[in-house]
């Protein structure tokens, strides 16, 4: 117990506090800037409870606090909806779509099929039934590789995951479309894939693996 | 305007309590089974990967199925006795189409091991399954059933609405728009269930579209449909009863919350102009789910993102700063049942903001089907449409003394609220740490820390799962007593 609780102090710390996270700038992942975000609103949602909660009181006091309300309402609605804009505007760019990458230099053809993986290099003109890849692929670092993924069966999601277990990035693979991702892998070393998208009964146990050179 | 009886109005009684039996009976049942797939992923117990699945199945389903019925149930209460005249004849038709739906699907997962999860992603229930056909077949018709008797719900339920206010657009509230003086206030709750049902028709007309094509792929295997077509149908209908069980919690909180703070809470321009713009996010929201979908066009990509984002002004900007106007220096007691409102409204705010980050197609592309995804709506919708639920089954079982001075229920919330977001974290946290969602076990990880860390989370989850069921009983324990004692006199009256 008194170990559980300690990894969660531990990883709450890490993961949550600001001042901490600045000596891992280097390490800044989507998903780190997303825990201290939603940190920081849950946090502010809290507050907002407990000042409620406490505040309220024995005596009527409608026009000023309506008053105070309705200022407060604007001036949210301001810097909402300017939050909205520019948030909007600076996320839509970085969008993973083949459009917004540069340009590839080495395809791969990835098949997804009830339960595992077949990659290869170059771009396959078979039927993804009759595609012969391997579930295992050696590339090379520091190249943008462009992964045409589809499936020969149900819908899987091809998941790639470093050595630290954190997920870089992802597609769908659906039978009948092919999906383009492309990513440059910046660490030598392992890279795994994971299914992320239900797909039967050994669907935890559909792996793969990418060598980085 | 009409006259609601009392005969009617103990009518209409009897027919939400049968309904809020029925949730108070299945919902810790559901509970039980994510009890039972948190101690399997924590590797605690071995229930094999098949009934897994079938638990999971059950639960999603389910969940999403209960909580949409009381919600729905509470608003035709609400209406049934303040504002036009239900039948409950049709209610009660409704609520036993409901439990044969239910009973099919229940026969289905649990007798034909079907598992193809809450949202059935064709073509999963027919390639590769390891349950007989026969239970895919009958989860179709199960839930043709559902979508039939909600439908019929819906319809009846605004067509009376629109009958007794003039029209189906001033339900919308558009006369604040046309004209200077209305000649009729419009009940909020009245403008939100319509926001939230008839998007409802909208989405379960789509529900039967994909259910017939399903029907049709049962009969002929050899069919093939478009896979994106009916991804795009199924995200669509899923995420829109997800969606609008929350907003029609809300009405009852527009309609109950003035009654314990004392200050009105009325239609205005603002509040139209707001609910009138959440029907649109309502219906193209869904798109978020399709962003792992590369094919997916372009402008649908932005939609989604643009829809999700925008949503957050109404419900924020309005809705939940009208609840704090409602209750900032008022004079409300903080008995069981405001607290459960503002508690769910936290709850909702919170669920609502990790769904924008998750909306952000840029950090959806790490968070899509990693356990972030439920922890998001675990959030909004245990941490939000269940304490609005429970919000209403103590305003029908407890007078307004009764729930200020009933202690043990506000011990029994907090500690339930306390260990929901609890539990709750362990899933944000799993998220964060790209456990992915939907394994029965994180056993087949290759990358020893995501398994361990999966497992461990998982562990203590199962901590306060247990702790939020000791909660969830000591409500039960006040909800039941005092709904038994009210009873015997109102019987007599
Ligand atoms: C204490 C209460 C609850 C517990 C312990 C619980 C637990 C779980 C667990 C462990 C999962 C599987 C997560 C995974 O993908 O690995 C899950 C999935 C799910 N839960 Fe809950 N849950 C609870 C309440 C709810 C509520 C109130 C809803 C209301 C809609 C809900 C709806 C769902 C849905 C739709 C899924 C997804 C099923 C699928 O992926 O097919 N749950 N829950
Ligand atoms: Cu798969």
């Amino acid at each position: 117990m008194s170990f559980i609780i300690k990894t969660l102090i531990f990883e709450s710390v890490f993961q949550a506090n600001p001042i901490v996270m600045i000596q891992f700038i280097p390490l800044l992942t989507i998903q780190t800037f997303a825990a201290v975000i939603s940190f920081i609103a849950g946090a502010l949602v809290t507050l907002v409870v407990f000042f409620l909660i406490f505040t309220s009181s024995k005596e009527e006091d409608k026009t000023s606090a309506k008053h105070k309300v309705y200022k407060m309402r604007g001036r949210y609605f301001f810097g909402l909806v300017l939050s909205i804009v520019i948030v909007l505007l600076l996320t839509l760019r970085l969008l993973p779509y083949e459009k917004f990458q540069g340009t590839p230099e080495e395809t791969v053809t990835v098949v997804a099929m009830q339960w595992m993986w077949k990659m290869g290099p170059g771009l396959s003109d078979k039927k993804p039934a009759e595609f012969g890849g391997a579930g295992e692929i050696t590339l090379p670092a520091n190249k943008m590789i462009r992964f045409v993924v589809t499936s020969s069966d149900v819908n899987h999601s091809f998941g790639i995951y470093n050595s630290k277990g954190v997920l870089v990035t992802q597609t769908q693979a659906m039978p009948q479309y092919n999906n383009i991702l492309e990513h440059v892998f910046d660490e030598k070393g392992e890279y795994h894939i994971l299914c992320l998208e239900y797909c039967g009964l050994p669907h935890g146990l559909m792996v793969g693996k990418i060598n980085i050179n | 305007m009409i006259e609601i009886s009392a005969t009617e109005i103990k009518k209409q009684k009897k027919l939400v309590l049968t309904w809020s039996i029925t949730f108070l009976t299945v919902f810790p049942l559901l509970i039980i089974l994510g009890l039972l797939m948190r101690l399997n992923q924590g590797e605690k117990i071995s229930l094999g990967m098949d009934n897994f699945y079938v638990l999971m199945t059950l639960h999603g389903l389910g969940m999403a199925g209960i909580l949409y019925s009381i919600a729905f149930a509470a608003l035709w209460y609400l209406i049934g006795t303040r504002y036009a005249k239900l039948n409950t004849g049709t209610g009660y038709f409704v609520f036993f189409m409901v439990l044969a739906g239910v009973a099919g699907l229940v026969i289905a997962t649990l007798i034909g091991k079907f598992g193809a999860g809450w949202y059935l992603l064709y073509p999963l229930p027919f390639k590769g399954t390891f349950w007989p056909t026969w239970a895919t077949g009958l989860s179709i018709i199960s839930l043709i059933i559902l979508g039939i008797a909600w439908l019929i719900g819906i319809i009846h339920l605004v067509y009376a609405l629109a009958k007794e206010f003039g029209g189906f657009s001033n339900l919308l509230g558009w006369q604040y728009i046309r004209k200077k003086e209305v000649d009729r206030e419009l009940p909020p709750i009245v403008l939100i269930t319509t926001v939230s049902l008839v998007p409802g028709v909208i989405a379960f007309i789509a529900g039967a579209v994909f259910l017939v094509m399903f029907l049709l792929q049962h009969f002929e295997p050899t069919l093939a449909f478009d896979p994106l077509l009916l991804k795009n149908l199924i995200f669509f209908f899923g995420h829109t009863l997800v969606n609008i069980t929350l907003y029609c919690c809300i009405g009852w909180v527009y309609a109950l919350l003035p009654e314990f703070t004392g200050r009105p809470w009325k239609v205005d321009k603002v509040v139209v102009y707001s609910w009138n713009a959440t029907f649109f996010f309502i219906l193209f929201a869904y798109f978020h789910h399709l962003y792992m979908d590369f094919v997916q066009p372009l402008p649908f990509q932005y939609a989604g993102q643009i829809a999700s984002y925008l949503s957050a002004i109404p419900a924020t900007a309005i809705t939940m700063f009208g609840v704090i106007a409602q209750l900032y220096h008022s004079k409300v007691k903080w008995g069981v049942i405001p607290l459960s409102f503002l508690l769910g409204t936290a709850g909702w705010a919170i669920g609502g903001f990790s769904a924008v980050v998750d909306s952000t197609i840029a950090a959806n592309k790490v968070l899509h089907n990693t356990l972030w995804v439920p922890a998001h709506f675990h959030t909004y919708m245990l941490g939000g449409v269940v304490l609005f639920i429970l919000g209403f089954l103590f305003y029908l079982s407890h007078s307004k003394e009764e729930q200020e001075k009933d202690k043990m229920a506000k011990f029994g919330l907090w500690l339930f609220v306390i260990a929901v977001h609890s539990f709750i974290a362990t899933f944000y946290r799993g998220g964060l740490r790209s456990i992915p969602r939907r394994y029965s076990d994180y056993g087949g990880i290759r990358i020893e820390y995501t398994h361990s860390t999966g497992a461990l989370l998982a562990q203590i989850a199962s901590v306060f799962i247990g702790l939020l069921l000791v909660g969830l009983i000591i409500m039960y324990v006040s909800i039941i007593v005092k709904l038994s004692k009210r009873k015997i006199p109102s019987a007599g009256a």
